[in-house]
């Protein structure tokens, strides 16, 4: 029975310690890597891709409720719709030939300057799929991606203003930055006097500030953050923030305002994605951080 | 069951009288391999679980490294580090968070149950959980720290919640996947 070496009667992995080892290099690795580089996103795009099918399926529970839900409530909806939007039309008639008698004398001064004609935006509607559960930062993932059109570094819209921004896309999904998360910066306006400012995701959850300013900027509560469309990603008017307070710190020169976001995406599922064109962005940026470039 | 070769002699006087009363009732091998379906099932459904919404709550358990840790503990020649490593990687692309925090987590609680594996078999449910907190703290809290050096934020302390809820659940979880090890006919499953 006995032959020339050992007989392996059990057949054995390596040790328990050199597993634990190799997994864990590799995760920190990932880890590492993922902070720093985007070399990884087809990895991530590859998982996503094949975990959606699941994800799809764990929804769709869900998402059966809440289609019988509006379905259910489709005519009282459909009725407080109305009212609302009868009342809308008629604030809105005012303001739209006011506007439409703006754009003819814009167009008519562009024409005279030489200006470039601005394009009209094109959109996509999407719907939240779910909430990724993470401590970190403020993110939305919805159910339309490259397949539709959409690229990382799109801006994210409700009828409130600007919602965030896209940050990761797979073909079926795509990955939102809320303005509140810190990662997300927005070149802003004040509507009532035009100055132009730089928007932060806050420290403050559900806020948005703006830093670096002087200690005597013209800048109240109450004010009304738009977008400047300097940065070329987002298209400039669209509505951002409402200034909440402005604290001035005399010791340092300067002041910081803090402002709540005018969209509410806590409150529905439908959005509109902005195409606009990111190529140019696209080599500009290296990491997922995305926002204005200098003013 | 063995049968008994007289019934008209009383218990007592049976099992002192004779020395064939030592043998086990029962002579099947105690320990059944689980089956590898069920293993999976289960694996299967607690991460499709784990893709609901109700993670949003942070303290909220951890039903996933929950049944890693189980299975781990029962059979660590099916579900080992490797499986906890790639749950935790799918866990981490659905949470959208950076590659690899959870499969840290995952894979440290695993190494750490695998380790005292020899010693957790001889205790019964509960002690395990006592055995079990400190290697689910140590690992989740060793994964977070690795996320906060990275990201330059510490998130707070709510995940301690989720480990002491995630260890308290560990008794249940032994009930219901021990469940179709039981017989029928045996009161006492024993530790």
């Amino acid at each position: 029975m006995q032959e020339t070496g050992t007989i392996r009667l059990f057949k054995r992995g390596p040790t328990a310690e050199f597993r634990l080892f190799v997994f864990v290099a590799l995760a920190l690795a990932l880890l590492i890597v993922d902070a720093r580089w985007t070399v990884l996103d087809p990895v991530r795009q590859a998982i996503s891709v094949s975990i959606y099918p699941f994800q799809r399926l764990m929804f769709a529970p869900r998402d059966a409720v809440e289609r019988f839900n509006d379905w259910t409530d489709a005519a009282a909806l459909a009725r407080t719709e109305k009212e609302a939007l009868q009342r809308q039309r008629i604030e809105l008639a005012q303001l739209s030939t006011h506007a439409a008698q703006l754009a003819a004398e814009n167009e008519q001064l562009r024409r005279l300057l030489n200006v470039a004609e601005a394009v009209t935006q094109q959109a996509v509607a999407v719907e939240v799929l779910y909430e990724p559960p993470n401590a970190f930062s403020h993110h939305l993932v919805f159910n339309k991606g490259t397949s539709s059109g959409i690229k990382p570094g799109m801006p994210v819209i409700d009828e409130g203003g600007v919602v965030g921004q896209i940050v990761r896309v797979t073909p079926f999904t795509s990955e939102a930055a809320l303005l509140t998360d810190d990662r997300v910066s927005i070149p802003v306006q004040v509507l009532r006097n035009g100055l132009r400012l730089i928007a932060f995701g806050g420290n403050v959850s559900g806020k948005v500030e703006v830093r670096y300013l002087t200690a005597n900027v013209d800048l109240e509560p109450g004010d009304t953050l738009i977008t400047s469309g300097i940065g070329g990603l987002f298209p400039a008017g669209l509505s951002v923030a409402t200034v909440d307070s402005v604290i001035r710190d005399a010791a340092s020169g300067f002041a910081l305002a803090t402002a709540t976001p005018l969209s509410h995406p806590e409150r529905y599922r439908h959005f509109l994605v902005l195409r606009v064109d990111v190529s140019a962005q696209e080599a500009k940026q290296e990491s997922m951080s995305h926002g204005s470039q200098t003013e | 069951m063995v049968r008994r070769p007289n019934d008209s002699v009383p218990v007592s006087a049976y099992r002192r009288s004779q020395l064939s009363a030592l043998q086990p009732i029962d002579s099947s091998p105690f320990k059944k391999p689980y089956s590898l379906i069920f293993i999976w099932f289960t694996l299967m459904l607690v991460w499709l679980i784990s893709l609901l919404p109700w993670r949003l709550w942070e303290p909220a358990p951890d039903l996933l490294l929950l049944v890693i840790a189980f299975w781990c503990l029962h059979e660590p020649q099916r579900v080992s580090m490797l499986v906890a490593f790639a749950f935790g990687l799918l866990m981490d692309v659905h949470d959208s968070a950076l590659l690899g925090g959870q499969a840290l987590a995952y894979t440290l609680a695993a190494y750490g149950i695998i380790v005292l594996r020899r010693r957790l078999l001889r205790f019964h449910s509960v002690v395990q959980a006592l055995h079990i907190l400190p290697i689910v703290v140590v690992a989740e809290g060793l994964a977070r720290l690795a996320y906060a050096w990275l990201s330059g934020e510490w998130a707070g302390w709510d995940w301690l919640w989720s480990a002491l809820f995630t260890v308290a659940l560990w008794p249940l979880a032994d009930l219901l996947l021990q469940l179709p090890q039981r017989r029928l006919d045996d009161p006492d499953p024993g530790p």
